[in-house]
């Protein structure tokens, strides 16, 4: 998951974040619904472009150089600070974590938030320091390992991290496995409405080959984002979402220029609500988000198939990451350390409704999550995902030239 | 012919003037703020503009006008003329809608003008976001209004959410007071006399309306409707929400090539490249606003 929160990125000033958060959280609550991550983000998104506004600009290095945990061990040994700062995508954790850390370890804790990963990327490049946590999406993860900006983590201070499936710890974004524990993952797929899209599409490939068709029929919905709707053209293609090559791009953008009129909307923060009241009968979705339109949709005729497509797709992942400056290491390690415990882990998933990639803490979700492959997706699929990343400047900005054609055709 | 010239009776330089005068420096605090959050801001603009990219959200200080260079492109003549051509359609929708309210309000009512002006203006106190999730939700093709219109058979498929027509409603309603203010201020100093004078010597209603009323209203009118257009020219909600995302507006662009791609020099270039085209705009305005303080019409 991206940065597709782009659609509602301006208006309230980032101050009134909390404030909001709060309301979105009472109105969830009293609505008996739970929010999702997405949502999460689209409200938050308000606040970005603020914060993307005043972020200001340092050239590329801040952050006071690499660490260099290299042949000695300087964390072993040392005491536990008293505090944890922590910079999240808000309502990301359960709150019985945070009081069960504090209890163990006698830390204070302060968490900030953010709503996507540029604002992530603006607050550390502009000089931002004071952060043991973050939690940067796997495109984010690889931009801040370039920069040197984070910290090399001791895995000896967190054993319980050894429970991540291997898949999971040497990644194409972390090839060494060294910068980050993932926090929880989830997909790319599509949905489609049963009664109206009879040809049941198993591939990426074959449901942009019926947009055209049922663009006609109804509201057909892409993901937005010039780093969605690219990289998943390409795979649906058979080509790496990574690419560089203008000769592939081109492809993928006349490719998608093909079946443009075939989408009515390109959207990723309303799409659920609308899918799930009956709305829209073709599009994609992320896993987490699908699970909730296809329960929503149960009692009203059971209507939307939900599809984890078979062959490529995308995958992402949040990642459990510490900045180079962080002031409480040990804390930040001791953090990280503890939401691998499987028995937080649960509660977790329980609360975000994503999964985490720790076998034990699956074996023991309930049975609605671990049996739903919407949740709980196999590795046969999630084998064949690809990370979508941002290599350079120059493959982002090309990306994002597509996706203005896309969008103005 | 003579080259002489009659000069104008001088008129003395300074009246005199019984107002209190206060020391200048007494605006400072405004003149600072203004600097700081307007002008600073436009000059790291400028600044980025002609800079370029070295790399994620990183610029390299130079003088280069590669970024407008690269804005020279027909995609992006497409969007900048995309975008005026929707703000246009919803300024010409305002005024549609716009003029005969102000025309009404000002001709027609007496005791309750300024309960209508009220009326006109207490949308605007709600948020612009929750006015326009609400059009959503007019507009949606399984709402009442669809209903109503399938009912009255007057369209059987009510389609109008995500399509430009969506866009231009939102626009023509989240910006009409800002015509009829204008409009109506200028109906209010309006001599109707004249109107009853060209009737009196046979002209029909339509005439005098085009040969008297417009005229004479005609500055408020443009005032009102560059009022409306530039602001629907940088317009980002609007096209995200109603035209569902489908619609590349130039505020669209910028934005996702300042947040998406990180690329802060190109995003500068195209704001300022749209900036200086619309004070060709701002330029009539300003020339318009003056006439109609000359002629007090």
């Amino acid at each position: 998951m991206t940065e597709h929160d782009s659609k509602l990125n301006i208006l309230a000033p980032i101050e009134t974040r909390p404030r909001l958060d709060r309301l979105e959280r009472l109105v969830r609550r009293s609505g008996g619904g739970r929010m999702t991550r997405a949502e999460a983000l689209g409200l938050g998104g308000l606040a970005l472009l603020a914060a993307a506004g005043c972020g200001g600009k340092t050239s590329t290095g801040g952050g006071g150089g690499a660490s260099s945990s290299g042949a000695a061990d300087p964390l072993a040994g040392k005491p536990m600070e008293s505090n944890l700062v922590i910079y999240n995508w808000s309502q990301y954790d359960d709150p019985s974590t945070y009081k069960s850390f504090k209890t163990e370890n006698h830390v204070a804790i302060k968490e900030t938030y953010y709503s996507s990963n540029d604002e992530l990327l603006a607050k550390l490049q502009a000089g931002g320091t004071g952060y043991d946590i973050i939690v940067p999406s796997q495109n984010a993860v690889g931009e801040l390992v370039q920069l040197g900006s984070l910290m090399k983590l001791d895995k000896a201070l967190i054993p319980n991290a050894s429970a991540v499936e291997s898949s999971w710890v040497k990644t194409s974004y972390d090839p060494t496995g060294e910068y980050k524990v993932v926090k929880d993952f989830g997909v790319t797929g599509f949905f489609y409405n049963n009664k109206i899209v009879t040809e049941k599409p198993t591939t990426m490939k074959q449901f942009y080959d019926l947009l055209p068709k049922y663009g006609k029929v109804g509201r057909t919905n892409l993901l937005d984002g010039a780093e969605e709707v690219v990289p998943l053209a390409l795979m649906a293609l058979g080509y790496d979402p990574n690419t560089g090559d203008p000769a592939v791009l081109d492809k993928a953008k006349s490719f998608l220029l093909s079946i443009r009129s075939g989408v009515t909307t390109i959207d990723s923060s309303n799409y659920i609500n609308d899918a799930s009241a009956g709305k829209i009968i073709l599009g994609q979705g992320w896993n987490g988000d699908m699970r909730r339109i296809v329960s929503a949709r149960k009692k009203k005729g059971d209507d939307i198939t939900a599809v984890l497509p078979q062959g490529a797709s995308e995958k992402w992942a949040d990642n459990w990451c510490i900045p180079a400056s962080a002031p409480d290491p040990v804390a930040a390690h001791a953090w990280i350390n503890h939401l691998c415990d499987p028995a937080v882990a649960v509660k977790e998933m329980e609360y975000h409704n994503y999964p985490i990639p720790i076998q034990a803490a699956l074996d023991q979700a309930p049975a609605e999550l671990k049996n739903d492959t919407l949740f709980n997706v196999p590795t046969s699929y999630t084998d064949h995902y690809k990370f979508i990343l941002n290599p350079s400047a120059e493959i982002v900005n090309a990306r994002t030239q597509i996706y203005t054609a896309f969008q103005s055709a | 012919m003579t080259t002489e010239t009659v000069q104008p009776p001088k008129r003395s330089p300074r009246r005199r003037s019984f107002a209190p005068r206060y020391p200048g420096w007494l605006t400072a605090p405004s003149l600072i703020y203004y600097m700081i959050f307007f002008l600073g801001p436009l000059a790291i603009l400028v600044v980025f503009s002609v800079a370029t990219q070295a790399g994620f959200g990183s610029v390299s200080y130079t003088f280069s006008t590669s970024q407008f260079k690269a804005l020279n492109d027909p995609l992006y003549i497409k969007v900048f003329r995309q975008t005026m051509l929707m703000a246009a359609g919803g300024t010409a929708l305002t005024i549609a809608i716009g003029y005969p309210v102000a025309y009404w309000m000002s001709r027609y009512l007496t005791r309750y003008k300024t309960l209508a002006l009220l009326l006109v203006i207490v949308p605007f106190w709600t948020s612009f976001l929750i006015r326009t999730y609400a059009l959503k939700i007019i507009l949606d093709p399984q709402g009442y209004l669809a209903h109503f219109v399938e009912w009255t058979g007057i369209s059987n498929q009510f389609n109008v959410l995500y399509t430009g027509k969506a866009v231009a409603i939102g626009l023509a309603y989240n910006y009409l007071p800002l015509l009829i203010l204008p409009v109506y201020a200028s109906l209010e100093r309006m001599d109707w006399k004249l109107v009853e004078a060209a009737t009196d010597l046979g002209a029909s209603p339509f005439k005098a309306f085009r040969q008297i009323t417009l005229p004479l209203t005609l500055p408020g009118l443009i005032t009102g409707a560059l009022l409306v257009f530039i602001p629907m020219c940088g317009e980002y909600v609007v096209p995200q929400l109603l035209g569902g995302g489908q619609f590349a507006f130039v505020g669209t662009v910028i934005g996702s090539n300042f947040l998406g791609a990180q690329n802060w020099p190109f995003g500068s270039a195209m704001a300022i490249a749209f900036m200086v085209l619309l004070s060709i705009f701002v330029v009539i305005y300003i020339a318009f606003a003056t006439r109609e303080e000359q002629f007090g019409a």
